[in-house]
């Protein structure tokens, strides 16, 4: 057991809306994001994408902030993320003194430089500020609308950045170097990751279905999410109420290849493992486990496996909500765990869409929509080059 | 909670100096080019040549720094792998983009997979198959001081004993141009735009072996001086020592004028009048450089002596602590005290 960190804050932007209260209605209609591309310029029509329904003009407005040519669609949908997450917890600009920042991205500001790639020899200062815009530079931009932090920092570890951000900043807490740490990750769709997925064959020409017998692959998603961790100290001393706990976490590497989960599962095994010593839990305590399952023949597979091999015979409930969401990369760690902060609030089980038939070996997803009492939630991001991470969120019900 | 001490234990580089040596102590290599790559060591003595074809040079170099600290520890497996790179596989990733520019159809995955910035980090865990904790930074040119302050927090927290951080960047033409549009390298007067490889192992057990203590690191926002004295002020006494036993301060001064002023502000601030080191000009600047100025910090105090080229005023003296000041965008800083054992 670990001294208790509590979220205090939540803002989520994905395929299936922006912030909280829109993303529990389609969590709860089972209505996916989901679709056909209209803001990414890709000749991929085909491939549907989890686009977040807004342009970026659109995203500046409802910042009420001025344009900017150098905005990256990630950091705008870090900024409406983030100020919903600010705005829960009750942190005000002049208090940001305090407060850490630990964001995550992999794409920054790729969106921007695959548009200018071509005359970067010949292009001026601006867009060559705007070509290395880099992950750090991305953080600054998503923070500066909000003041000055303590501190900034930002994880890059692919699709378990998000969760590896969390991790950070959870140990910056226990360690006493902070009392209130905000972190989470954003990603926008790039052509140049879209067409990454699309070479190596991994993205499917329908709406993703993880771990159906016949999964072919991820769709890709965008969106952000962060979450404000802070300590009993602080919450006491602030008098807010928190949502629930970060009661453990863990990260392993898988260390097999590159781009694929080895047959077993153990990097994914150690994470879950490490999250569930670290809250002090056994396998039976997680009512609940919201799987990385992007939906590849070889995630649900490994995934699975490593799921049997720690819980047995009797595994709870699991679904991938990337089958509302797309694979939201760099922000899936944290959109998910708002999925599941809102699970524990709401008592229900997200549902895995598009599920029809039982994978060999694979494990059996939730495909109805129902209500259930939630006490722990294990939340799974794993990523390319087996960096792999897990968290549980624990809800104290009075 | 009780406080381990950190050390590193062992530090290696591939940069604009001789690779994987403390050559640049006496015989440094001095160079005007306003980029310059990186002295590549002879690969075959660590890795095989059919699996290093597959690699990029990022990945090579780091692999090579690595593979040498771990055969000098001994220590096989570390508890963590940390990682601090700005920009990651940038060949890779521009050579995706180029791709991309023709045609987004019919691509080769080969540059894409290796294009996300935990390719390093991961590819030296798969290739010494290593289970432990393993995490990327990519914080702009505090990236490696992050991946230091992890691995300090987690061995306060009792979590890990051993780490292997690193600090990794490559260049290339096309970027350094883009650099150089944006002021932040190729300026007349500037330390060379460069490439650089630095793997050290913090252990939080003592050895014969040991170079110097991690005696502190603290990171923050520019904005907050006060917070700053005081972080300072609290690593001094937690290792038991006051302002005057400072030997120097490491800056990251490039020759670049907005730069340089930005750490003579830091230093008044902090120690004002403390003599002052330099390595940029040595190593070259690329935003996980600071890893460098670690580097050459730990073997002047586990050789007891500063050579002249990384003194801005040289003289003869026995260095007992050095703070290393970093900067980024005159925004941010990072802190780190190291000291003799």
């Amino acid at each position: 057991m670990i001294e208790p960190i509590y979220i205090t804050g939540a803002g989520v932007v994905s395929a299936i809306g922006v912030g909280k209260e829109q993303t529990l209605s389609a969590l709860n209609a089972g209505t996916t994001g989901i679709g056909t591309m209209a803001y990414l310029d890709s000749c991929h029509r085909d491939i549907p994408v989890g686009e977040v329904k807004l342009s970026n003009d659109e995203m500046v407005q409802m910042l009420g902030v001025d344009n900017d040519p150098l905005f990256t669609r990630t950091a705008l949908l870090g900024r409406l993320a983030l100020r919903e997450a600010l705005d829960q917890a009750g942190l005000t600009r002049d208090m940001l003194a305090d407060v850490h920042l630990v964001s995550s991205t992999t794409v920054g500001g790729m969106d921007r430089r695959e548009q200018n790639h071509a005359q970067e020899k010949t292009c001026d200062r601006l867009h060559a500020v705007m070509g290395t815009h880099s992950c750090g530079n991305s953080t600054q931009m998503i923070a500066a609308q909000f003041g000055q932090f303590a501190s900034l920092s930002t994880v890059s570890t692919a699709c378990s950045s998000a969760t590896n951000a969390v991790i950070t900043g959870a140990n910056m807490l226990r360690c006493g170097l902070a009392d209130i740490v905000v972190v989470g990750g954003s990603e926008s769709l790039s052509k140049f990751h879209l067409n990454g997925f699309n070479a190596l064959m991994i993205l499917d020409r329908q709406q993703c279905r993880p771990f159906d017998r016949d999964r072919a692959g991820l769709n890709l998603g965008e969106g952000a999410a962060y979450l404000v961790l802070e300590t009993a100290r602080s919450v006491k001393a602030r008098g807010v109420t928190p949502l629930c706990r970060l009661a453990g976490y863990g990260n392993a590497c898988d260390a097999f290849h590159q781009t694929a989960s080895s047959p077993d599962g153990e990097g994914a095994y150690r994470a879950m493992s490490e999250a569930l010593e670290m809250a002090g839990m056994k396998p039976a305590d997680i009512d609940y486990i919201n799987a990385h399952g992007t939906g590849t023949p070889n995630n649900d597979l490994s995934e699975s496996q490593a799921i049997k091999r720690l819980f047995g015979p009797e595994i709870p409930p699991v679904s991938s909500t990337k089958s509302f969401t797309g694979h939201t990369t760099s922000a899936s760690g944290t959109i998910e765990a708002v999925f599941c902060l809102l699970a524990l609030e709401h008592h229900f089980l997200p549902v895995n869409l598009n599920w029809q038939n039982a994978m060999e070996e694979g494990i059996v997803p939730v495909a109805e929509p129902r209500q259930a009492e939630l006490r722990n939630i294990l939340s799974n991001a794993f990523g390319f080059g087996g960096n792999d991470s897990s968290m549980i969120f624990t809800i104290d019900h009075a | 909670m009780s406080q381990p001490k950190i050390y590193i234990q062992a530090a290696e580089q591939v940069s604009i100096q001789q690779p994987l040596s403390q050559q640049w102590m006496s015989e440094p290599i001095l160079t005007d080019q306003l980029l310059a790559t990186a002295t590549v060591p002879n690969y075959r003595d660590f890795i095989d040549p059919r699996e290093a074809r597959r690699m990029g040079g990022l990945i090579k170099r780091a692999l090579v720094t690595t593979l040498k600290v771990l055969r000098d520890t001994g220590v096989e497996h570390p508890d963590a792998f940390i990682t601090g790179t700005s920009i990651g596989s940038l060949d890779y990733t521009e050579r995706f983009l180029d791709a991309l520019d023709e045609s987004e159809e019919a691509l080769s995955p080969t540059y894409f997979m290796q294009s996300p910035h935990n390719t390093v980090g991961s590819a030296l865990a798969i290739h010494t198959r290593s289970h432990g904790y393993n995490t990327t930074y990519s914080h702009g040119a505090c990236s490696f001081d992050w991946a230091v302050m992890d691995a300090w927090i987690q061995m306060q927290l009792g979590k890990i004993r051993t780490a292997l951080v690193g600090g990794y960047e490559e260049m290339t033409q096309d970027y350094f141009e883009l650099l150089q549009k944006t002021g932040y390298v190729g300026q007349p007067g500037m330390a060379p735009c460069a490439e650089m490889s630095m793997s050290m192992m913090l252990n939080t057990q003592c050895s014969d072996n040991c170079l110097c203590q991690l005696a502190g690191v603290a990171m923050g926002n520019l904005a907050y001086r006060e917070r700053m004295r005081q972080q300072l002020a609290q690593m001094l006494n937690a290792a038991h020592l006051t302002a005057a036993d400072v030997s120097a301060v490491m800056t990251g001064k490039n020759g670049n004028p907005d730069n340089d002023a930005c750490y003579d502000g830091i230093v008044d601030d902090l120690l004002p009048g403390v003599p002052l080191l330099r390595y940029k000009h040595l190593f070259g600047e690329n935003y996980t450089a600071s890893a460098m100025g670690v580097y050459a910090a730990a073997h002047c105090l586990a050789q007891g002596m500063v050579p002249d080229c990384l003194q801005e005023q040289p003289r003869l003296f026995k260095p007992c602590a050095i703070l290393l000041v970093n900067q980024m965008d005159q925004q941010e800083y990072s802190l780190m005290l190291l000291t003799k054992i």
